[in-house]
């Protein structure tokens, strides 16, 4: 007869329970248990009540509770010192009681002994009322002490927890400056790309009209927010296979390494640096189209697009 | 063939967990066999008073005879004798003063017994750790067949459980922790199998009747059994607040069963008392999940109960046996900490990603182990296998004066020393 030991397959009761730990590990730092919490508070305690300035075995001493009897006591009346279970010698104790008051006062003594009695009653129940308290301090001390150990664990937990979450702040951050970064840029690029789509359509256009025509066009002056462009006379060669079929080459030009995009203008900018801004050689025009409207993103030269297509539609 | 079932009370309203073992297991086996019951006149498993007439009575159709406990239990004797076997070296003397003060201590029910060892062909002994047990197994040792229900506790560890447990014939376990605790404790060589028990499953159950008889509307864990600080119930508070805290919108929790200790004022926590079958049934079914606080049980009944009506199970993780059998069925969670309770109960949410699923694994591991064809199956089995197995010989007690030699270790350093854990 086969014993039950088949197991299902669909999941694995002891791999949920590791990923469990696993996450309680992850939130909290450490997985303590009970009984190591425990542990860890009785250090404390042991460390908290044995510095030098306390009595080494002060923690074993409080851990004794060994309950002391109490001391034997006695009832003292006024016939206790005759008191006996003899007859016989209780009688004679009583036929001579006066001739022992004669020499001496009995009663001082029986008196002096019934209060040291009551003293006695009194000092044992103040001293069971000591233990007590001393019980109770110390398992006040005691659980003051695991509750501490329990806070101050949880505090080390919560700091690791206020690490984690702050450096996940830190990421979130970044990854979010990131994405508007990219999002300012599509935006910007976006109208660009909506001009050149409309502007494909004229374009193709312009090349079916007359030669004469097209030259005037190329030949007028344009301003294109408030920077002159100038074209250059006749087709250049960039702008060739656009009259050809209307297909537009796709030029972009990649930074150097460690360069920027205001190292670019900069260059731009200075004399025989590239060509196509403000105080370019005219004749340069062609080469205006690779550069001027390279700002990083993949762009297709849209700054000499438009100055050239811009000349053509102010006509 | 003739049996008898000897146990420490019995009766359609008796709901401990051994005694309603035994009460299913003689109502199935008298299916397949002549079954007689053997027990006390006691009710109450603490003073074991005689409550019950004396004599032979019928319940669902099997013979019941009892007989009077000798004297009920004297708790301050009985505690000063546990203290000294749990707790300190003694003698053999001593375990059997104390096995007397634990009773149901009930010669009548052992002469019984000794009387009519011819007339039975085996005799099926529940809960070991019991006078009847003990003394019955003793007196009919070679037709004995042992339930241990036997837990990790203190009492497990004495000296005179051991030679009776080599001496029965069978052992018939309720979890393969149990087996290996008593393997541990006896090196036992003999027959034995783990069993278990099956349950009384209805065919169907009716969630929404429950919900609207106790007007229950929020999603709910529950937990069915004695609201007892010995059952795990005071840290399972403890804990579901704490969890009722960080999950304002999580589960309830619902008691049902007596409660031994006071049930904390919370307007999570709703107890219903005491409940019929139908009604516990019904509970389950509309539940999304058992939780099992009890850090001692040999088999939990509600457990497989549970998992019979499809529904996943989260378990006191210190309990060998509850935690072995959620591993091995993939049925159910367990937890060892508040963290990993508070876990547990977010994933077997029946919203969550596991309920289902682990509760489709419980019905599927009660059908293929719990379920009463296979019980009775195994019982019959064994009893077919006793035929062809050797007696064993059964120790006698020590004399006089070892008897009375304090050389004992406590029984609380024995079950400590034995290992312990899941086994899976």
């Amino acid at each position: 007869m086969a014993d039950l030991n088949v197991r299902s397959d669909a999941v694995d009761v002891e791999q949920i329970m590791k990923g469990i730990r696993a996450r309680i590990r992850e939130k909290r730092g450490a997985d303590y248990t009970e009984a190591e919490l425990q542990q860890l508070a009785t250090v404390k305690l042991e460390k908290f009540l044995d510095p030098k300035s306390v009595r080494s075995d002060l923690v074993e001493q409080f851990r004794k509770s060994v309950v002391v009897p109490p001391a034997p006591n006695f009832e003292f009346g006024e016939t206790t010192l005759y008191e006996t279970h003899r007859g016989a010698i209780s009688a004679i104790r009583k036929l001579f009681k006066p001739l022992l008051k004669l020499f001496f006062n009995p009663d001082k003594i029986t008196s002096a002994l019934h209060i040291q009695s009551q003293v006695n009653t009194q000092t044992e129940q103040r001293l069971r009322r000591m233990e007590e308290r001393e019980r109770l301090s110390y398992e006040l001390l005691h659980n003051l002490t695991v509750e501490l150990t329990r806070i101050g664990i949880e505090v080390h937990n919560l700091k690791m927890r206020a690490e984690s979450l702050s450096s996940r702040m830190d990421f979130d951050e970044r990854r979010a400056r990131a994405f508007e970064a990219h999002t300012e840029a599509q935006r910007v690029a976006e109208p660009r790309r909506q001009m050149e789509a409309r502007h494909a359509e004229p374009r193709h256009a312009e090349t079916q009209r007359p030669p004469q025509e097209q030259q005037r066009s190329a030949e007028a002056p344009r301003t294109d927010g408030g920077v002159s462009v100038a074209s250059g006379g006749g087709p250049q060669p960039s702008q060739g296979p656009r009259g050809d079929g209307g297909r537009r080459r796709r030029r972009r030009r990649r930074r150097r390494p460690g360069q920027t995009f205001g190292d670019q203008q900069n260059q731009a900018n200075a004399p025989g640096g590239p060509v196509g801004m403000a105080g370019a050689p005219a004749d340069a025009g062609g080469a205006a189209d690779d550069g001027g409207g390279d700002d990083g993103f993949d762009d297709d030269g849209g700054g000499n697009d438009g100055g050239a297509d811009g000349g053509a539609e102010s006509q | 063939m003739k049996l008898a079932v000897v146990v420490q009370r019995y009766g359609a309203d008796i709901s401990g967990g051994a005694e309603l073992h035994a009460r299913y297991i003689a109502e199935r086996l008298a299916r397949h066999a002549d079954v007689e019951v053997v027990t006390t006149c006691a009710r109450d498993y603490i003073t074991w008073k005689n409550e019950l007439p004396a004599g032979e009575e019928k319940i669902n159709g099997v013979t019941v005879r009892r007989f009077p406990v000798a004297h009920p239990r004297n708790t301050a004797e009985f505690g000063k004798l546990s203290h000294l076997v749990f707790e300190q070296p003694h003698s053999l003397n001593d375990e059997l003063k104390w096995l007397e003060a634990e009773g149901p201590a009930s010669p009548a029910l052992t002469r019984h017994l000794q009387s009519v060892a011819s007339a039975f062909d085996y005799f099926v002994f529940f809960s070991l750790r019991y006078y009847h047990a003990w003394h019955g197994a003793r007196a009919v040792a070679s037709k004995a067949v042992l339930v241990p229900t036997a837990e990790r506790d203190p009492a497990m560890g004495l000296a005179i459980f051991a030679p009776v447990m080599r001496g029965a014939r069978a052992l018939m376990y309720n979890s393969f922790e149990e087996r290996a605790m008593i393997d541990a404790l006896s090196h036992r060589k003999g027959p034995g199998v783990v069993v278990g028990v099956g349950s009384a499953i209805p065919d169907r159950t009716q969630p929404w009747r429950f919900k609207k008889k106790f007007n229950v509307r929020r999603p709910f864990a529950l937990y069915v059994g004695r609201i007892d600080e010995n059952k795990g119930c005071a840290e399972l508070f403890s804990h579901f607040e704490r969890y009722s805290v960080m999950y304002p919108h999580g589960l309830d929790l619902v008691l049902i069963g007596s409660s031994v200790i006071p049930v904390p004022k919370h307007p999570r926590i709703r107890h219903l008392g005491f409940l019929s079958d139908e009604d516990k049934f019904d509970a389950l079914t509309a539940s999304d999940l058992l939780i099992m606080p009890s850090r001692y049980e040999s088999l939990s009944m509600v457990a497989l109960e549970a998992w019979a009506l499809g529904k996943p199970v989260l378990a006191n993780g210190f309990c060998d046996v509850l935690r072995g059998q959620c591993v091995r069925s993939n049925a159910g969670l367990y937890y060892e900490s508040f963290e990993e309770f508070a876990e547990g109960l977010f994933l077997l949410d029946s919203t969550g990603p596991l309920g289902e699923v682990l509760g489709r694994n419980g019905r599927d591991f009660f059908r293929r182990h719990y379920s009463w064809t296979v019980i009775e199956r195994k019982y019959l089995e064994m009893f077919d296998r006793l035929k062809r197995e050797p007696v064993p010989e059964l120790e006698p007690l020590p004399g006089f004066f070892a008897r009375r030699t304090r050389n004992l270790p406590p029984g609380a350093k024995v079950i400590a020393a034995v290992p312990s854990g899941p086994a899976v």
